[in-house]
């Protein structure tokens, strides 16, 4: 008499077990790892933040005291020189790649979450929604984005705060965008249309459904976020809109652009710090996009 | 017959997307801290008593919102945008002065761009493993890292102390003005390191999107076909390849018109080029939110209409756009 | 009369990652004028390959790596560029399997056929204009006067087709390469394009080689067949002979592969729809043994140890690289 439980499958005590650690965070971290410029990157940005975190209690000089007369060429004293004050510029440095660099980050995520929600309702629900927030998306997008932060931050206040508000305000359009069109593309596909007929509610379908499947397009545009917003916050210290009272990259440019001629290191070596960590950030973004991308990888 | 009705629909869309930015503007200043006449009036110059009071009339300020904002858009539909305390002055003729500088520079800016863009994209999809392509390459990181007026402050330094071959600052050489032809040159000597400067991080971008298209042409079967009917080769890229690599290039050029814009105003500011940028800047130190609010508003206008350009030149170009109806 | 085209001994290989791959090995055949050569075959067997040789048009990584083709007495592989380019589109011309990409989609119909004519007759852009009118009409496409400034887009598959062929007969060559030319068509169409070429063939005398793997065009326009497997010709010979009494195992399994609707009538050479077992061996995996030994349910002995045998003389009209050909004919 055969008993279902004789019946039963059986595990199969042969069978080659599942490999750990094979889930697609790791795939894309070992992917990531292969690619040299990728690496490069990272390990560049991760100097720079080591260097900001700890290079003002290590270098141990206040950016702001006057180290020596100004506009000193590098010496023994000041390495990278002084600036038109007299103060120490690789002190600056450290100091100030702290703000530009945590405005950088907390822009770029004020952008991806402003543009990744309005990208997201509208590929998903389409009709009248999607016809309104695109108009809205347009309508941000024919505003000069500096020149639109800079009358929010000239309005508003020149405060860290306000800077990288402004920033995030007028960066997300292209983030929405990108957002939009995957919605778009995955929302037909089977297994949304599964999922729904499962009894998911939107919310669900959206958060839990969707969204998981259009995030390495939208990774590598919120890496790359992070560069634009560095160049942009780096752009409004420049013109003297930057929070005055907190050293920044840009601001060091601003302050010394008057005496670029007589002393080239006090604008060379800030705006290279910005040059540098947008290029690490870029590198870094080919190289995610290289790893979790595989169907948008370009020839050549 | 499709076109017109598409251009009308194009520049309706316009009309009322620049509506929108006016009521933004009108939204910003009264929702900016502190008092919206002295925002108006701004907050050098003029800011008298009597000013002030005259203001508050001539707005509307005591007026409900929705009264001053048809005040508003009123007094815009005539022309009026203010007038500026600082430079004493029409906010438009203001602006009117200084449009021009700002369009050569990014005219210039955008062309140099594409053209140089594109040759070295087509040169290293010929060979795209090759050292040159390579080198295309990191340059066009490089030039998008870089910020603008880093590079700016660079080549200044260089052309200024190192190697003084052309002039650093301005459009033209305030201290010997030209006339006629002479003018001409002045002007386009001073046009070469701010155009350069702005146009470089373009050059990166579309080199690499030119090499990409490029290559893409050049293993389409009608290139296989052209190469086939034995057309030689300059004929095969530069007629059959190139236009089909073009077409992108230029869509996205026009797109990024409003990039280029503030790319624009840091450039003016490094250089001392007497554009809407160097406007933006002045205004920024004056607090003469008028001027501010005017520039933005153009710049929107302007953007608008490198859009519609784009678009237009983008349906007349590809065929299938044009009777597709898209 | 010697042969428009000749091809001896052709082997073309491909540049793999583990070293050159052959694609091609040692195919000879002659077309003459007015006459059409089928290559048949499944897909990756090499007969596009052969087609692109002969114009010269091979993609990167692939190589001809010896033989010798001679168009109307001119070596081909031997050819500078600039000899090459005059022959293109003027002595030899290729029409190919997917009519919409193969065109640009940004010039109209008649400017890319009036750009043969404009290169190789030197005509200009009038001239040429019209004659696009005229060759137009010759393809017989409707309304030819409005249709010459139409783009690709706006036409359908089988017109497109017809451009194409226009174009590749404008300047009148000797020898016409169409690659798979109806496989993107429909099927009442592929019908129209091959009535077409033969029409045009009969006014034209030119040599057409044709590269197809419908057995059924085999049958109505070619003369001589070739038979291709994994890079290999495997059969051989006049067209009438090789459909009536196949002699290699494949060809004999790609006949019966044929449906043939006969209401009422079963013949015993076409009995059931058959399919051959397997699958073609993946470039790179064919040794020197017969390629087709795998799947053949004659295979024998000899046949693995043995090198694929050259192609035997039968008779006039045929030839068939097969061991044991002659144990096995029906």
């Amino acid at each position: 008499m055969t008993t279902i439980e004789s019946t039963a499958v059986k595990p199969d005590a042969t069978a080659l077990p599942v490999r750990a650690g094979t889930s697609p965070m790791a795939a894309a971290l070992r992917q990531f790892a292969r690619s040299p410029a990728g690496v490069a990157g990272a390990v560049a940005l991760l100097v720079i933040i080591l260097a900001t975190l700890f290079g003002p209690h290590l270098y141990g000089v206040d950016p702001l005291d006057i180290a020596g007369a100004p506009l000193s060429p590098p010496d023994a004293d000041a390495w990278l020189g002084t600036d038109y004050l007299g103060r120490d510029i690789l002190a600056g440095l450290l100091q100030g790649g702290r703000a530009t660099l945590t405005v950088g980050g907390v822009a770029a995520l004020i952008t991806i979450v402003i543009g990744v929600t309005m990208g997201s309702l509208a590929g998903f629900f389409g009709g009248p929604i999607d016809t309104a927030l695109t108009k809205v998306t347009e309508f941000f997008q024919i505003l000069p984005p500096l020149l639109f932060a800079m009358v929010l931050v000239t309005l508003f206040g020149q405060s860290l705060v306000i800077v990288t508000l402004a920033i995030g305000v007028v960066s997300w359009p292209s983030a929405a965008r990108l957002t939009r069109a995957e919605f778009l593309r995955l929302r037909n596909l089977d297994f949304v249309k599964a999922s729904r007929a499962a009894g998911g509610g939107n919310g669900h379908l959206i958060l839990r459904v969707v969204l998981p499947n259009a995030l390495p397009p939208i990774i590598v545009s919120a890496t790359l976020a992070i560069g634009v917003a560095i160049l942009f916050e780096g752009g409004l210290s420049f013109l003297g809109l930057g929070d005055p009272n907190t050293m920044s990259w840009g601001l060091m440019l601003g302050q010394n652009r008057n005496y670029v001629l007589d002393a080239w290191w006090s604008v060379t070596f800030p705006g290279a710090a910005i040059f540098i960590s947008v290029l690490a950030i870029s590198l870094i973004g080919d190289g995610i996009n290289d790893a979790i991308n595989p169907r948008l990888r370009k020839r050549g | 017959m499709n076109l017109a009705l598409h251009v009308s629909r194009q520049l309706l869309n316009a009309f009322g997307l620049l509506l929108a930015v006016l009521v933004l503007n009108f939204c910003l200043i009264h929702a900016a801290p502190g008092d919206p006449a002295l925002v108006i009036a701004g907050e050098m110059g003029g800011a008298s008593a009597e000013v002030i009071a005259a203001l508050r009339v001539k707005y509307g300020l005591d007026k409900s919102l929705l009264e001053q904002l048809f005040t508003y858009l009123g007094k815009v539909a005539t022309g009026d945008f203010g007038y500026s305390y600082y430079f004493n002055e029409p906010v438009l003729g203001l602006i009117g002065q200084r449009i021009p500088a700002t369009l050569y520079l990014v005219l210039s800016a955008l062309v140099l761009s594409i053209v140089i863009g594109t040759v070295l994209g087509i040169i290293s999809a010929r060979k795209p493993n090759g050292l040159f392509s390579q080198g295309v390459t990191v340059i066009s990181l490089a030039g998008y890292a870089a910020p603008v007026f880093w590079t700016g402050l660079m080549l200044l330094l260089l052309f200024g102390s190192v190697w003084p071959i052309l002039p650093v600052t301005g459009m033209t050489d305030v201290a010997r003005p030209k006339v006629g032809f002479a003018y001409v040159l002045d002007v386009l000597q001073h046009l070469v390191l701010p155009a350069t400067t702005l146009a470089l991080v373009y050059i990166a971008q579309y080199s690499r999107l030119a090499r990409v298209n490029m290559i893409d042409a050049l293993t389409a079967d009608y290139v296989r076909t052209a190469r086939a009917k034995g057309l030689p080769e300059f004929i095969v890229i530069g007629k059959h390849a190139l236009r089909n690599t073009l077409i992108p290039i230029v869509t996205v050029a026009g797109l990024q018109f409003g990039h280029l814009f503030a790319g624009a105003v840091l450039v003016e500011t490094v250089f001392s080029w007497p554009g809407m940028g160097r406007l933006v800047f002045e205004s920024i130190l004056r607090r003469d939110y008028p001027t501010l609010l005017a520039v933005l508003f153009f710049s929107a206008v302007l953007v608008m209409a490198a859009n519609i350009i784009t678009d237009l030149v983008y349906r007349l170009v590809d065929p299938r756009i044009r009777s597709g109806g898209r | 009369m010697s042969p428009v085209l000749s091809v001896q001994n052709l082997t073309v290989t491909m540049k793999g990652s583990k070293g050159p791959v052959p694609v091609l090995e040692n195919l000879s055949f002659d077309v003459a004028q007015g006459k059409t050569m089928a290559l048949v075959g499944e897909s990756g067997c090499g007969k596009s390959m052969t087609a692109l040789a002969i114009m010269q048009l091979l993609p990167e990584d692939f190589r001809v790596t010896s033989g010798r083709i001679m168009l109307d007495g001119q070596d081909v592989l031997t050819s500078s560029p600039k000899e090459l380019r005059s022959l293109r589109g003027n002595k030899m011309s290729m029409i190919f399997q997917e009519p919409m990409t193969a065109l640009n989609p940004l010039y109209t119909v008649g400017d890319q056929i009036g750009e043969v004519l404009r290169q190789h007759r030197g005509l200009g852009r009038r001239d040429a204009h019209q004659q696009a009118i005229q060759f137009l009409k010759a393809v017989q496409i409707p309304a030819a006067e409005k249709r010459v400034d139409a783009y690709p887009h706006q036409l359908s598959g089988g017109m497109r087709q017809r451009v194409m062929i226009a174009m590749a007969l404008a300047c009148k060559p000797k020898l016409l390469i169409a690659d798979e030319p109806t496989t993107a068509l429909d099927v009442t169409v592929q019908a129209q394009i091959f009535d077409l070429l033969s029409e045009l063939q009969d006014e034209t005398d030119t040599a057409i080689v044709l590269i197809t793997h419908d057995l059924g065009a085999v049958a109505e326009l070619a003369d001589d067949v070739a038979v291709l497997y994994a890079g290999r010709c495997i059969e051989q010979g006049a067209a009438e002979e090789i459909i009536a009494h196949a002699r290699h195992p494949y060809t004999r399994g790609l006949m019966s592969c044929v449906p043939h609707l006969r209401l009422g009538k079963t013949d015993s050479h076409f009995a059931a729809l058959e399919e051959i077992p397997g699958m073609v061996p993946p470039l790179g995996a064919r040794g020197p043994d017969c390629a087709f030994r795998a799947r053949c349910a004659f295979a024998a002995e000899v046949c693995r140890t043995q090198p694929q045998p050259p192609l035997d003389r039968v008779d006039a009209s045929a030839a068939v690289s097969c061991w044991r050909h002659q144990e096995i004919a029906p």
